[in-house]
């Protein structure tokens, strides 16, 4: 069952086609991986689906609902959650801090309880803590808690990007390049978390460079090269199909 | 708030209670005006929060001074105007900003210098405000028989208003409104796909201000007892900016405050003559800018944190309470 498609997703910015004619949908339940060389608009196809960017033409049908004309916020919250390809994160305050943040939709009580600080929202705001930390935890940051963003490694931040992105319970995870500016041994242990993100439920689109870790953790693959895709299947059939090899020629980073 | 902070703030407002007490009058009359400045500086540090810099402060301003100016007038009691006062700039700023905000910060920056500009011709030209020369004897605010005429008991009512005002801001910034707006400050992007709906929460941040800009309007009128529009003028506006600088543009509560203490006390006491006003703020913040660019309690942060921390009494009073 398809859980987001695209059909005849057009995106032009004045001349430059960036994305074209591209159908690509997703199966719930699955992780899916997005690939192609630097600027075949692996991110841009991102941008479109959460509305960051409007379409030139094409449809997004998501959970059964059209999200084509949604704003970015609208599609967080209807279960669309991302990570970015810079390190986006609020470098200022704690990694604790930042997953609270994350929380907005997903956890607390309402404003106005809120604003008055009953004891009702700081037992909400408690339990959104807790939560936080398990995160926090499951992503390995456990020690970090109170660093400030700003101050991690950049393994760290990645690491940090995801959660934030965990933080808004998506049924839909978008990472984009989760694993650069990784070490081999933090690469292996994304790897894992991710599978496990996948196990509780969560559906995940993966853009990846790093052929070893697609191949490890795709369902399936779509290829991407100067907007258009030109490959889709599984795994096996991706890594020996002959226009994958040429639109990379060959380019395997690790 | 840990131990010491709540033992700090304590004092503070101890101080503040019994300072009326051991000055004169004009001092007294100084704290007033530097009260009505702080307010119009907590506003102004409150929009920044989600990286709005509001340049129309003085309009706001003068919708609450002038809705007192003119409905006391007509012998309404001084906190229905001040209310009312509130009200209005919420609405009016509700349906202008509706245009400006979702267009982003320099269109909402731009924006707010032309209707500050504007509001100040409105105030001057429209007969209804009394043109250039404004409104003058503005009756005397009253609670029953008891009337607001001594400077004390107007600094007093002032305190009152300052306190309301930056316990209302503390509360909305440590609650999930106020994350969402530190979200916005700090990384619009990351905020939008969280989530947050970016233009909802600057237009509460901006009409939330825009209230308690006005409040302090009505304020300021029921002190000075006239509106006229010089008062409200755009440079009156831009001097918010000072206060946040000279207190500390990251310390969004004590920051101004302190900001409108330094900017309005040390003028008026090295008797700074009128037409050198502009000059000497201008060689503050210049100064402020090279040698303390984080503000007077981000340099004393700087100072005197890194001593404090070693010393085992500063621990254990900072636990959080």
């Amino acid at each position: 069952m398809a859980l987001l498609e695209l059909k005849d997703v057009c995106k032009t910015f004045g001349k430059l086609e960036a994305v074209c004619n591209l159908d690509f949908d997703v199966k719930k339940g699955e992780i899916h991986s997005l690939i192609g060389p630097n600027g075949a608009g692996k991110t841009t196809v991102f941008n479109l689906i959460t509305g960051t960017y409007p379409l030139t033409n094409g449809k997004i049908v998501f959970n059964g609902d059209d999200i084509t004309r949604l704003q970015p916020h609208q599609t967080a919250q209807k279960g669309i959650g991302r990570s970015f390809q810079g390190t986006f994160l609020f470098m200022h305050q704690s990694v604790l801090d930042n997953l609270m943040i994350g929380f907005h939709m997903s956890c607390g009580a309402g404003v106005l309880k809120e604003f008055l600080h009953t004891p009702g929202a700081r037992k909400v705001d408690d339990e959104c803590r807790k939560k936080a930390l398990e995160i926090i935890e499951f992503m390995g940051l456990g020690t970090l808690k109170n660093e400030l963003a700003g101050n991690l490694p950049h393994g760290h931040q990645r690491a940090l990007g995801v959660s934030i992105a965990l933080a808004c319970a998506p049924t839909l995870l978008m990472l984009d390049e989760p694993v650069t500016g990784m070490n081999p041994t933090e690469t292996v242990e994304m790897v894992e978390r991710i599978k496990k993100i996948r196990d509780t439920g969560i559906t995940i689109i993966l853009i990846e460079h790093t052929m070893r870790v697609v191949m490890n953790v795709s369902d399936r693959i779509t290829v991407l090269s100067y907007g258009k895709k030109i490959a889709e299947g599984l795994p096996e059939d991706i890594r020996n199909n002959q226009e994958v090899i040429e639109a990379y020629l060959g380019r395997e980073e690790k | 708030m840990s131990k010491l902070t709540k033992i700090t703030l304590g004092i503070v407002v101890i101080l503040l209670i019994i300072f009326p007490l051991f000055s004169n009058a004009y001092t007294v009359q100084v704290a007033i005006t530097t009260i009505t400045y702080s307010m119009l500086g907590l506003a102004f540090a409150f929009s920044m929060r989600v990286g709005l810099p509001r340049m129309d402060i003085a309009a706001w301003w003068g919708v609450g001074g002038y809705t007192t100016a003119i409905l006391m007038k007509d012998g309404m009691s001084f906190w229905l105007t001040a209310l009312i006062g509130g009200l209005i700039a919420v609405i009016i700023g509700a349906i202008v900003f509706s245009i400006a905000i979702p267009r982003g910060m320099m269109a909402f920056f731009i924006f707010c210098m032309v209707l500050s500009m504007a509001f100040y011709q409105i105030y001057g030209t429209v007969k209804f405000f009394g043109g250039w020369s404004g409104i003058v004897n503005v009756p005397v605010p009253t609670i029953g028989a008891f009337e607001f005429i001594a400077k004390r008991d107007i600094y007093y009512m002032g305190l009152f208003f300052l306190v309301l005002n930056g316990v209302v801001y503390y509360l909305l910034y440590n609650s999930k409104i106020g994350r969402a707006w530190n979200a916005i400050g700090s990384g619009l992007k990351l905020a939008r796909s969280l989530g947050i709906d970016v233009v909802k929460y600057r237009m509460a941040n901006v009409l939330i201000g825009n209230f308690f800009i006005a409040v302090a309007g009505s304020y300021f009128v029921g002190y000075y007892r006239a509106a006229f529009p010089s008062i409200f003028s755009f440079a009156a506006g831009l001097n918010v900016m000072v206060y946040l600088i000279v207190g500390g543009f990251s310390y969004s509560l004590a920051g101004p405050i302190l900001g409108a203490l330094i900017a309005t006390f040390v003028p008026e006491y090295l008797r700074v003559k009128a037409e050198y006003q502009v000059i000497f703020t201008s060689a503050i913040v210049i100064l402020i800018l090279m040698f303390l660019p984080f503000g007077v309690i981000g340099w004393v942060d700087q100072k005197v944190r890194p001593w404090l921390s070693s010393q085992k009494w500063y621990s254990r009073a900072t636990k959080s309470a």
